[in-house]
């Protein structure tokens, strides 16, 4: 997948993550916002909606069941941990 | 959407995502609190935080009925067993209720995959999917005389999203099997519910019309070029656009034109082309001329007494749209497709015009404000303004609050702004208990002349306490504001003081977004003012009744009326 495709794809999750948060702790769209961390301001139920709706867009967008909920992606250090880091695993993987 | 709203949940599975949309995007600013998740009854039984919160209490069918959950097992049950643990159920939720403002209730629905029986599963007495639609028919049967309790499709959220609206794996992950995108569908429908609930719901749509109720423009091609009905699927769609509006219109809401056109000629096109729907009678007023839009609907509004908070305004043009969601601040300005064959989708997507109740006012709302014209055609053509009020041969009947005008009093209590006193936003079960109580008189007024019957329009709310009465609600409906209809109230209000031997009549204004035409109405009426906000009538001596309109006072405590 195009990186560009990719981004939009996470941006495009952010919009709908950020209508369940207060406006003070919305997530910004930008390469560097945390999603998993210490930083983060998902909490455990923000980050499974975060995954599944993401599941779902990069799955319409590739035209395949895509498997992202894994506890091992849900730790510090992995692909989730940054924006940054999710859109260029998403780009690579092809997920 | 009011910040004020508190909103409750109840659930039987995690309505967290649900709360916290409604909370930061729906309701910005309101309260909300949701119940812990689990079986509903002992969180039912706990009530609302409060009476002056509202609800939502959203149910999974094979939790509520041990019947239903066999049933979805291929056990063969009893249909009577899960239609009395759906009536239990719905006792619950009607005592909740008592207690709470409002309620919504998301209906059951099926997940898609879960086919049941196949093609027997409509049979009755085998069939999953017949027993649930018999469930949710007794749960409606079942909450039938709870006033402030509302079904709410849910089946149509999950309709709307496809196959993205359920999730096994959000539900193994997080105890809801919703998604975010039925999440936003089910969030869109309650607070339009709460919306018509506090009276917030749309009044009037705004209508362009060259290419939105007809193809074509008329100033170009004349009436007989236009593009409508007949066998054309263009024309056909702008017939059927109409067709829609006309279906609105007998849901109380409101029909006008504002059109860059040449008067005559629109209106030729109106009166003559034998495929419109709508005709000039449909319409409560217009605008039609080369004016600025935004000032037209401004003027349009004006002269029809609402408020731009009760309008929308529907145009092809996506320039005029944008003028007047500048120019009119409050206006709802929905986008609107490119395509005639979208336009009545567009229309029935729109989900201001929820209300709760729907009222003989409502269904003669157009022929109303078609009176009205006449009226004003009459005032134009009469010296002075009391000459005009005397030819209306205005007659106003007074009614104590009863069953069959509650619906429209509450319709009142929170629609009204203008003549509105104390602007009390209250529920039906709220107004009913309010005037129960034998220290309170709550007094319905209905105004006809000889263009037509008004219907129910004005309310007085009276709380007596010693020798003194105060003017708890005095809200009139802005149809007939400015006929005396006012004056007619007080001395209605007046009366019924001295029927109780009150000394005085107090009024204090309570300062609300738009009712200044009340305090403005008080500092004119004769009463003598206490404070800025404050009036005193000394009940001693009656207060006058216009002498053009005549009072029958069926409420009234003596048989004699006051001159």
């Amino acid at each position: 997948m195009e990186h560009t495709e990719a981004l939009r794809i996470v941006y495009d999750t952010i919009d709908v993550m950020n209508r369940q948060l207060p406006a003070a702790r919305r997530l910004l769209k930008s390469p560097d916002t945390v999603i998993v961390g210490a930083d983060g301001l998902l909490d455990s139920l923000g980050i499974v909606n975060f995954v599944i709706t993401l599941e779902e867009k990069v799955g319409e967008a590739v035209g395949a069941t895509v498997q992202l909920l894994d506890d091992e992606m849900l730790v510090e250090g992995s692909p989730f941990q940054t924006v940054g880091a999710l859109t260029d695993y998403i780009a690579t993987r092809g997920a | 959407m009011s910040p004020s709203e508190r909103l409750y949940f109840i659930a039987d599975f995690n309505v967290e995502t649900l709360a916290r949309y409604m909370a930061h995007t729906t309701l910005p600013g309101a309260r909300t609190d949701v119940a812990p998740f689990g079986p509903v009854l002992p969180a039912l039984a706990a009530g609302p935080p409060g009476s002056d919160w509202s609800a939502v209490v959203w149910t999974r069918p094979e939790t509520v009925s041990d019947a239903f959950r066999r049933a979805l097992m291929f056990e063969e049950v009893a249909f009577d067993e899960a239609l009395a643990e759906v009536r239990v159920h719905a006792a619950a939720i009607a005592q909740f209720a008592g207690r709470a403002r409002s309620v919504f209730v998301p209906t059951w629905v099926l997940p898609p995959f879960e086919r049941g029986r196949g093609m027997l599963d409509y049979r009755p007495g085998t069939g999953v999917a017949h027993l649930l639609a018999r469930m949710n028919l007794a749960l409606a049967d079942g909450l039938r005389d709870q006033p402030s309790v509302f079904l709410l499709d849910a089946s149509r959220w999950f309709a709307s999203v496809g196959s993205r609206g359920w999730s096994q794996k959000l539900w193994y992950a997080t105890k809801s099997h919703v998604t975010p995108a039925v999440i936003e569908q089910a969030a869109a429908d309650i607070g339009a519910a709460l919306d018509g609930v506090a009276g917030r719901a749309r009044r009037i749509v705004l209508l362009d019309l060259d290419n939105l109720l007809w193809g074509g423009v008329v100033g170009e091609v004349g009436w007989t070029g236009l593009n409508l009905g007949g066998h054309d699927h263009v024309g056909e769609a702008f017939a059927d656009f109409q067709h829609s509006l006309k279906v609105l219109a007998s849901r109380g809401v409101q029909l006008a034109l504002v059109s860059r056109n040449d008067e005559a000629t629109a209106l030729e096109a109106i009166d003559r082309h034998p495929e419109m729907r709508l005709r000039r009678q449909d319409f409560a007023g217009w605008r039609i001329n080369w004016d600025d839009k935004a000032q037209n609907v401004v003027d349009l509004l004006a002269e029809l007494n609402l408020g731009a908070e009760s309008a929308v305004f529907v145009d092809d043009s996506a320039i005029e749209r944008a003028r007047v969601r500048a120019g009119v601040p409050g206006i709802l300005v929905p986008d609107w497709p490119d395509d005639p064959a979208r336009f009545r989708e567009a229309l029935g997507s729109l989900r201001c015009f929820d209300s709760p109740f729907l009222t003989a006012e409502d269904r003669t709302r157009t022929s109303m404000y078609a009176a009205e014209r006449s009226r004003r055609c009459g005032l134009a053509a009469s010296v002075n303004l009391d000459e005009w009020l005397q030819t209306l041969e205005i007659g106003v009947t007074v009614e104590a609050l009863a069953g069959e005008n509650l619906d429209r009093a509450a319709q009142l209590f929170n629609k009204t702004s203008q003549m509105n006193l104390a602007t009390r936003r209250l529920s039906k079960l709220e107004i009913e208990a309010w005037a129960g109580w034998p220290e309170n008189c709550l007094l319905t007024f209905r105004v006809r002349d000889r263009f037509g019957d008004s219907g129910l329009t004005g309310i007085v709310g009276l709380h007596f306490e010693g020798n003194e009465a105060h003017l708890a609600d005095f809200l009139l409906s802005c149809r007939v504001m400015g006929r005396n209809i006012e004056e007619t109230m007080l001395h209605v209000a007046v009366a019924h003081c001295r029927a109780r031997q009150a000394a005085t009549l107090l009024a204090e204004h309570r300062p609300g977004p738009r009712n200044r035409p009340c305090l403005e109405f008080f500092r004119r009426s004769g009463l003598r003012p206490a404070a800025s906000n404050r009036f005193i009538w000394d009940a001693s001596a009656p207060y006058a009744c216009p002498r053009w309109v005549t009072v029958v006072d069926r409420a009234a405590v003596v048989t004699t009326v006051e001159p």
